[in-house]
């Protein structure tokens, strides 16, 4: 009786010991346990920020709660290791894999970032680019931050690859952000994309102070002519041509510049509504689901906790920040060469950093700070979509030169 | 495809690249203002000139389709107004009943007796 009440009681124990090892609850306590709990608490800040705050909330609270599962214990969820030297362990892939690494190959494979243009594209008007091409300097302007981050990170030690990726920060565009690094260097994806999306989150107060210190009061208030009338035959062809001379130019620009202007297309043209409606919803909104979830669980503890890490946020923000000021400083110098009644606002130069259309908007904040009558949002609109298409090349000639 | 094979990344290579990118960026993005100028160019004359047509002087007898269009509108309005107009106030001017044994109000009620 004795023995068989001493051999239950080891089962029991044994049995409870078995489970306690198997929760997640463990892993808190292994030698980088406090790793899991920081980055838990970096995810929980995040979604503070994107549900009280609002901040860029449809990326960056699915990106938080994919860091969220990613960092618990035990999950499994994802594995770093099958994505490992830049390519898919396919041998160990299917016995191995969790849920969001079966998802993560839509990122890994430039799925999702492709995808994601055909809804920008057919979201976006790109009618002040067509009424007024000179926006096009500026967004091309707006793509130095990218370069001269590009050499700043290569000085504090990271690789070209990764350097590349972190000066596409600068483009503040997240899907060419996402698709570049997931070609070049991987396993920075996760810091990269969220220092992207919280700085795209952050343009109205990064911007105005750089805007306001470049340019005087005068400059500010500048009126600019209004914009002529695009008809539809221009803004269907606008599309096709861009599609056509760019991924001829530049062939490793052309799936992103390819889908968005697809996208453009679906909703210019006017006949294929149904199909525009979805890449603009249905389509958009899943994909966004996806690559916020997978991204987010790239960012685990041993990828985020590194002196490299930190040096992503603050190049990130350099980026941004000699974009603006490179987009102002060529409106100004534009000035210099047309006529008082064509002087163009130079706060538009700032909209060249993509982030549409929240650059556009804050051009327009501060120019009525100044000018409460000035609507510079149109004429914003003009380099803002040039921005896109100026970080996409961006993104081409690197991969061309490092892919 | 690789446009560059380095395999040792120096601060020269790097320079150049940097260099190389922006004035691709700027290279491309010069040639769409030019081809979306020309396109402009065109686009804004042919609206110029519809304009041009537009206002250009019309022929005695001749009509403008402007004006046929404007007469065949204010016809067919006119016709719609013809159509059995109606005065859009509703009376009722009179209800007749049937008589009939079996409604008649006097064989309904119950006759009071007369007292003689």
């Amino acid at each position: 009786m004795g023995t068989l009440s001493v051999a239950s009681s080891n089962f029991v124990g044994e049995s409870i010991q078995k489970f306690v090892e198997s929760t997640g609850l463990v892993g808190f306590f292994g030698a980088m346990g406090w790793t899991n709990i920081v980055m838990i608490g970096v995810a929980f800040f995040l979604l503070y920020l994107a549900i009280r705050h609002k901040f860029e909330p449809l990326l960056l609270f699915t990106i938080a709660f994919g860091m969220l599962l990613t960092n618990l214990p035990g999950a499994n969820l994802y594995h770093a290791e099958l994505f490992a030297e830049g390519h898919v362990h396919w041998g160990n892939f299917v016995a191995q894999a969790g849920l969001l690494d079966y998802l993560y190959l839509g990122v890994k494979l430039g799925i999702y970032p492709c995808l994601i243009f055909v809804g920008v594209g057919a979201m976006t008007d790109f009618g002040p680019l067509i009424a007024n091409p000179k926006s096009f300097l500026l967004g091309a302007a707006a793509q130095i931050g990218i370069f001269i981050t590009f050499l700043g990170a290569f000085a504090l030690g990271f690789t070209p690859e990764q350097a590349g990726s972190i000066g596409i920060i600068g483009g503040a565009d997240g899907p060419t952000a996402i698709y570049l690094t997931s070609k070049l260097a991987p396993e920075l994806l996760g810091p990269i994309a969220v220092a992207a999306y919280s700085y795209m989150a952050l343009v109205p107060v990064i911007q105005p102070p750089i805007m306001k210190m470049l340019t005087t009061k005068k400059e500010r208030a500048i009126k600019m002519k209004t914009l002529r009338p695009v008809s539809k035959l221009e803004r269907i062809l606008f599309p096709i041509i861009i599609a056509v001379i760019i991924s001829l130019l530049l062939p490793s620009a052309a799936p992103l510049i390819g889908c968005l202007m697809l996208g453009n297309l679906m909703k210019e043209c006017g006949v294929v509504d149904r199909l525009s409606k979805t890449v603009q919803n249905e389509l958009m909104n899943i994909v966004v689901i996806f690559l916020g979830l997978t991204v987010g669980a790239t960012a685990t503890a041993e990828a985020f906790f590194n002196g490299r890490t930190l040096g992503i946020l603050v190049l990130g923000v350099l980026a941004f920040g000699i974009g603006t000021a490179s987009g102002v400083l060529l409106a100004k110098l534009m000035n210099l060469f047309v006529k008082d009644g064509q002087k163009i606002n130079p706060l538009i130069g700032a909209s060249g950093v993509s982030a549409v259309p929240m650059a556009a908007r804050v051009a327009q904040t501060v120019g009525q700070q100044e000018n409460p009558s000035n609507f510079l949002l149109m004429h914003a609109m003009g380099p803002n979509v040039a921005g896109v298409v100026g970080s996409a090349v961006a993104a081409g000639i690197l991969l061309s030169f490092l892919g | 495809m690789k446009m560059l094979l380095v395999t040792d990344w120096g601060w020269s290579e790097m320079l150049w690249v940097a260099l190389i990118s922006i004035c691709l960026v700027f290279i491309v993005l010069a040639l769409l203002v030019f081809i979306m100028k020309l396109f402009g160019f065109v686009f804004t004359r042919q609206q110029a000139a519809a304009a041009r047509t537009a206002a250009a002087p019309i022929t005695t007898g001749q009509l403008h389709e402007e004006e046929i269009a404007a007469i065949v509108a204010a016809l067919a309005l006119f016709k719609a107004e013809m159509h059995d107009r109606e005065s859009e106030v509703l009376t009722i001017q009179s209800i007749k009943r049937a008589y009939s044994p079996w409604n008649s109000k006097i064989h309904g009620l119950t006759r009071v007796p007369d007292k003689k």
